[in-house]
């Protein structure tokens, strides 16, 4: 039997395996991180148009306070200076892919002054990521403290 | 049905696609629930709920459920629990929720995965004393097994909490 036929033959077989391909994610593990720390990239250099570019419209951001931004609130935190990010150290322990959505938990060290006041903390973050455009973008955001502050000093 | 026997130097083609093909197919990539197979947001709410009640009658096989075995449980104090840990804890008594108070705030399915944002008034008895929390809090929730497990919960407390 020739190759061509073989294959063929098997086409039932290889459509039936690869069903479940249809709901395989587009976007990838690798990618996933990589959204994450480019998102906290873009923070510390208060690059806004990235930051919109990986920020999902209808994200939720809950910093460690306890209070939750739309991306507007957030992007426009940044732009205008009221929070300005002195130094961000992350760490993506783990990523779970789904369909089109991603979970990431990870590590985080920040350094930002807010309305004058520097504050440094240890947090630990979940994310949401959804693939949308052709994208990973950040659509859920919350962290917790895992340490006391460093420090706080008015300015 | 008249069938041909494969020739043995296509043997190895029919093994190389099968094989890819079914590596190709078994990725680590939770599958996408069927549509109205997760019951929609009210059953979301129960099971946030649920869990929560759980949490004061330290229900163990309740807990076992609704907790996914990845679960990353971080307390408003910093504190870190996995979901033995968390369960263990509620049971030998070494973390009492008296009650708790949720106001849920929103909730969001992105088909496997879902986000529960809100708040809670949490009592806990702490050395034979209670202390009362108002946290601000965000879980994430995925369907596995055919039911929502939560797998991470990050918290923090609100500037109005009792005990900051």
């Amino acid at each position: 039997m020739r190759p061509l036929n073989v294959m063929r033959r098997l086409l039932p077989l290889i459509a039936l395996l690869a069903a479940p391909l249809a709901a395989a994610p587009r976007g990838d593990e690798a990618a996933a991180r990589a959204t994450i720390l480019q998102r906290f990239e873009a923070a510390l250099h208060a690059d806004v148009a990235t930051l919109d570019r990986l920020l999902a419209d209808d994200l939720e951001y809950c910093n460690f306070r306890g209070t939750c931004q739309t991306k507007n609130e957030y992007i426009g935190e940044v732009r205008s200076g009221v929070l300005k990010y002195r130094s961000i150290e992350p760490v993506v322990d783990r990523v779970k892919l789904y369909a089109d959505t991603a979970t990431v938990l990870g590590r985080v060290s920040v350094t930002a002054v807010r309305s004058g006041e520097e504050r440094s903390v240890h947090l630990l973050y979940a994310g949401v990521l959804a693939w949308r455009d052709d994208r990973w973008q950040l659509t859920t955001w919350a962290s917790t403290i895992i340490e006391p502050q460093a420090e706080t000093k008015s300015k | 049905m008249k069938m041909r026997r494969t020739s043995p130097r296509n043997v190895p083609i029919v093994i190389a696609t099968i094989a890819a093909m079914t590596m190709l197919c078994g990725n680590s990539v939770a599958k996408e629930p069927a549509q109205g197979e997760t019951g929609g947001e009210a059953a979301l709410r129960a099971a946030e709920l649920k869990r929560f009640e759980a949490n004061v009658t330290a229900d163990a096989r309740v807990l076992g459920e609704v907790l996914d075995d990845g679960l990353e449980y971080v307390h408003s104090n910093g504190e870190l629990d996995s979901k033995q840990s968390f369960i263990e804890s509620l049971t030998s008594g070494r973390r009492d929720y008296a009650s708790t108070v949720a106001d849920i705030e929103s909730v969001r399915i992105l088909g496997a995965v879902a986000i529960i944002r809100g708040k809670a008034r949490v009592t806990v008895i702490d050395a034979g004393s209670s202390r009362d929390l108002h946290i601000g809090y965000t879980d994430v929730w995925v369907w596995k097994d055919h039911r929502w497990q939560m797998t991470a919960w990050r918290s923090a407390r609100l500037p109005d909490s009792p005990v900051k």
